[in-house]
């Protein structure tokens, strides 16, 4: 039994933020979950994917966060309460239909589920997704700890069939990422009935169809919902106040940063003179709650991350209620005391109150913080970024490397979003020169492909992973096919959405559930849709060079080259070995053999070392696993492979 | 000689010669070490190499070649004001009764020398440049039989010197090589034994140099004759001598289609307007077309082996030799003269001839007092 199925009320589990938000959903008695794997949110839908079956539960990962977000509307359209999980950058995918849904409102209770990335440490960007729910009229919830992102989830299913409309719920790393004890509540018995009524009047949104039109009609009932929302925010438990009742600062935060909040203001044991107004409700903000807090005193900084979305309506409250509740002075983003870009920690908002409260602050000794750094940095090793040992993308991007060194007309590869993006550092061998969102390579590839009007004669190349692919490469590949662009599209097939924890994907015979399904063939759609299409080994180095040379010499259209083979992670693959390797010492020359330790100087896979002392490379056995790729790349053939038996 | 501190790496290689557009993609440098490949006829850098010296640029006929130096070692003196470069004797030859064989560019003399050389066991491998359709690739072979499959021009620039360098690397120790001039240029740079090797053996029997006033760019010529016709259908390519002025391509069906030679000098490379060498001065032998005798080569003897070899080639009928006349001689002389001039001026006019007190990038190096003689 897994924790978050545990029925006994009122137990206590750590949980990790989305292993709560998954509790919620279950507690609110979901039926239907779908989402797009991406860091911080796949442990949402991975989570209750594992449940599935002991709580009947349809459960899916979608091609993508669009069709995630239509998958769970259609269940709310049945009746059904309907929850959709992405990160951030799902949001903008899912954004078209969002637009939309918003307008035609909802049935059964549909959350909609966001984790953010402030300081993309696992993205691409630290895109904001709070304005899209001011942008297209829906409500926001942010949980701001571990038992919130349960209760809240849970409540914004209520919430969702209360007004009808699609309920979003914003969290970020440090939420969906940390653990937290939560106290558990019951989980319902279900019984349901998936039923989609369309036969009422097209002014109906209960038993009328469901659409966006008449748009005056649905704009204005989208409002009124909102209405509806703010008068329920007024009275939301999850707004909370701590502090004494005049304070001389009052601090306004959501999310992470009610955690950062509070630990500072412990830090400077600023308890009495620091109010701390938690919001968990925002947007719309409850503009009586906020001038209730707002009259307590003149001095308000306001905590969150990124982009300033409290605060620009705050402070439109502020002045619309300025006769009312005086003039206030805001320490926040606009006039420099929090970052916009990036995480926060307690420090930055430590050093910001003791700035405002002048309360002299030394984190810490700034001699001993240079010795912790001094030992910190002479005892950890530096650690580069890098594909795993045995990685497919390490020999992939070796053999693209060579093709377009080769082929020597300054071609260059659009990339993509996945382990493969790392094709920019010195791992990948810089290859990659373009890198945007999920699909951009293919399109960018096809823009780029049809320049040569204009004299552009590099060869045009784009790589794409398989999940990536059915994503949102395969309407670029139709878009370049149909305008018969000149480009070579390669496909980085490792089996799986690998980056983000092997989450099943269309190309793949098991779906989030574990059932078989079936798996839609790579190769085919690409020659269905009316590319050249090859399939190599990307372990076999020279074959796969040789072929993309071949690909970039043919200047006819589209091109696609799959490359394919299991991530060195994969659960067939792990703890497997194909070779057992070893380095000939009499073969291995080191420095004198003028190949300039091409092995770990230039092709860097962490099993595969150099050993100074001796002055010649060596496996390293604990993390070698045996692919047998860099015994084709040593000019001398000293990295001998055996087949393990 | 600048000497084995004049030498470099990768890096002033890539600088000097390659970034500068002066590389002819002769494989001197490819498949020395895994950082050089050829594609095509071009010259890549796959990674960067840190090593400071090495023998991509030792042996680079493009970099710092110091003619006094390298003719001292070849012809015993310094570098000739003669145009044809230092010889022994000009004449004229084709293939004897001994190799009777169609397909011959002329008079089949390259065939016939390094069929007979090897024959001999002068030669234990020799390297050739096949074709892959238009596309000149290197040739190692061992067999004498395969000589003729390579027979005929390819007038594109190929890396036939990689086959070299694989050759040496397999252990063979009396390579035969048929070599353009910057490709035997590079040969004798290797032979001179640049970073003083203790263990350095001459590994070559035998070189053939090609007459040779340019190379074509593979890449940009083969664009621009597909824009034409089907290239696969070519099966041999010809330009006949002066005044012809015109590229011949015989296609399958024994059409010719004609290309005049103005339109198809636009692809020749930056590097071949720098070459001071038309004759392969630093070869055994060199072989070219006579004007006027579309069944008969020139044949310049250059060394005592070469000229070894063409006499027992002569005496074992396996090549029919006859005096040069006056009128041919004098033309080459001029030709070649013509090459050497304007490429002298172009090169002095960029700096990149230095005399031995001058330093800096340079791709000749020579005494003053040479100089002002091959440049009056």
């Amino acid at each position: 039994m897994s924790y978050v199925t545990d029925n006994r009320e009122g137990m206590q589990h750590l949980l990790m933020g989305n292993e709560a938000i998954a509790r919620g959903a279950l507690e609110a008695g979901v039926n239907v979950a779908s989402g797009y794997p991406g860091t911080p949110s796949s442990e949402i839908i991975e989570s209750l994917a594992k449940v599935a079956k002991e709580r009947n539960l349809y459960v899916e990962w979608s091609a993508n966060e669009k069709v995630a977000l239509e998958v769970a509307a259609a269940a709310s359209f049945s009746q059904l309460k309907s929850l959709c999980a992405m990160k951030q950058v799902g949001v903008n995918v899912a954004s078209d239909f969002l637009l939309h849904l918003g307008l035609s409102g909802t049935r059964g209770g549909m959350v909609l589920v966001t984790c953010d990335d402030p300081g993309a440490l696992s993205s691409s960007n630290e895109g904001p997704s709070r304005h899209y729910a001011q942008m297209f009229e829906i409500p926001l919830l942010e949980p701001g700890d571990f038992q919130e992102a349960k209760d809240m989830t849970k409540w914004a299913f209520e919430f969702s069939e209360e007004i009808k409309n699609v309920v979003m719920v914003r969290s970020v790393t440090r939420v969906s990422h940390a653990s937290g004890n939560v106290r558990l509540g019951a989980l319902p018995e279900m019984e349901v009935h998936a039923d989609f009524r369309y036969e009422a009047s097209a002014f109906n949104t209960d038993e009328g169809p469901a659409e966006s039109v008449p748009v005056n009609e649905k704009h204005r009932l989208q409002q009124e919902k909102l209405q509806k929302a703010i008068k329920l925010f007024e009275q939301s438990p999850f707004n909370t106040y701590h502090g004494p009742e005049k304070p001389e600062l009052l601090i306004i935060t959501s999310s992470a940063g009610n955690l950062y909040a509070r630990e500072a203001i412990s830090l400077l044991g600023a308890e009495d003179r620091v109010g701390l107004l938690k919001l968990g409700t925002t947007w719309p903000l409850p503009p009586m709650l906020l001038t209730r807090y707002l009259s307590k005193t003149d001095t308000i900084m306001i905590v969150e991350e990124v982009l300033p979305f409290l605060e620009n309506n705050i402070k439109i409250l502020a002045a619309e209620n300025a006769r009312e509740i005086g003039m206030k002075t805001f320490y926040s983003k606009h006039e420099g005391t929090i970052p916009t870009t990036g995480e926060l920690n307690p420090d930055i908002v430590v050093s910001a109150l003791s700035k405002i409260l002048k309360i002299d602050y030394g984190a810490m000794d700034s001699g001993y913080e240079k010795v912790l750094q001094m030992t910190t940095i002479a005892q950890v090793p530096e650690r580069a970024r890098t594909f795993c040992p045995g990685c497919p993308h390490r020999a992939s991007f070796w053999s693209i490397h060579n093709a377009l060194q080769m082929d020597n007309r300054r071609g260059f590869v659009c990339g993509d979003i996945g382990c493969y993006a790392m094709g920019r550092f010195s791992c990948g061998f810089n290859t990659t020169k373009t890198l945007h969102a999920m699909g951009s390579g293919a399109g960018l590839a096809s823009g780029f492909g049809k320049l040569a009007q204009f004299g552009m004669d590099q060869p045009v190349v784009t790589v794409c992973g398989d999940s990536t692919f059915f994503h949102a490469a395969v309407p670029a590949l139709v878009n370049a096919v149909h305008h018969n662009a000149n480009i070579t599209l390669i496909i980085l097939d490792n089996s799986g959405t690998a980056m983000t924890g092997f989450q099943s994907h269309p190309g793949l015979s098991v779906n989030a559930m574990g059932d078989e399904v079936p798996e839609v063939d790579i190769a085919k759609v690409c020659q269905g849709i009316g590319a050249k299409v090859e399939i190599r080994d990307p372990f076999d180095l020279e074959e796969t060079r040789a072929t993309l040379n071949q690909l970039m010499d043919d200047s006819q259209g589209v091109k696609v080259l799959i490359l394919r083979r299991e991530c060195a992670l994969s659960p067939e693959r792990r703890y497997t070995k194909q070779y057992e390797m070893h380095v000939n010492e009499s073969l291995c020359l080191g420095e004198d053999c003028g190949c300039n330790r091409l092995c770990t100087r230039i092709f860097q896979c962490p099993g595969l070392i150099w050993d100074k002392e001796n002055n010649k490379a060596r496996i390293d056995e604990a993390l070698c696993v045996g692919c047998g790729v860099c015994s084709s790349i040593c000019p001398a053939g000293a990295i001998e492979r055996k087949e393990v038996a | 000689m600048g000497g084995k501190d004049k030498i470099r790496g990768q890096k002033e290689l890539q600088q000097t010669v390659l970034d500068a557009g002066l590389c002819t993609g002769c494989g001197a440098c490819i498949d020395l070490c895994p950082y050089f490949k050829s594609y095509k006829g071009r010259t890549a850098i796959l990674f960067p190499c840190t090593l400071t010296q090495g023998r991509c640029f030792a042996y680079c006929p493009k970099v710092e070649v110091d003619l006094d130096d390298l003719s001292q070692k070849f012809f015993g003196r310094r570098y000739t004001s003669d145009p044809l470069g230092s010889y022994r004797t000009i004449m004229i030859s084709r293939a004897g009764k001994k190799i009777e064989r169609a397909g011959f560019q002329a008079g089949g003399t390259v065939s016939a020398l390094i069929y007979f050389a090897m024959k001999r066991g002068y030669l234990d491998g020799a390297v050739l440049t096949d074709r892959d359709g238009l596309l000149p690739v290197p040739r190692f072979i061992t067999n004498p039989e395969d000589v003729f499959t390579c027979a005929s021009s390819k007038y594109t620039a190929a890396p036939t010197l990689s086959a070299l360098n694989q050759g040496i690397r397999d252990g063979f120790k009396h390579l035969g090589i048929v070599a353009t001039p910057c490709q035997a240029l590079a040969t004798a740079l290797m032979r001179s034994n640049p970073l003083g090797d203790e263990e350095f053996v001459d590994p070559t029997g035998l070189v053939v140099g090609l007459l040779c006033t340019w190379a074509l760019d593979f890449r940009s010529f083969e664009k621009f004759i597909s824009k034409r016709l089907d290239i696969t259908r070519i099966v041999k390519m010809d330009i006949p001598p002066p005044p012809a002025d015109k590229m011949e391509l015989y296609m399958g069906n024994g059409e010719i289609v004609e290309i005049p030679l103005d339109e198809v000098r636009q692809w020749v490379p930056k590097g071949c307007s720098y070459c001071i060498d038309m004759t392969a001065e630093f070869s055994d032998i060199s072989i070219g077309v006579l004007e006027g005798r579309p069944d008969m080569n020139t044949l310049i003897a250059r060394t005592e082996r070469g000229q070894r070899i063409v006499e027992e080639a002569r005496k074992e009928g396996y090549l029919i030799i006859s005096d040069i006349p006056k009128r041919n001689l004098d033309h080459l002389r001029w030709a070649a003269g013509n090459k050497k001039r304007r490429a002298f001026a172009k090169a002095r006019q960029q700096n990149m001839v230095n005399t031995l007190e001058e330093e800096g990038a340079s791709y000749l190096r020579l005494h003053a007092e040479t100089l002002e003689r091959v440049t009056a």
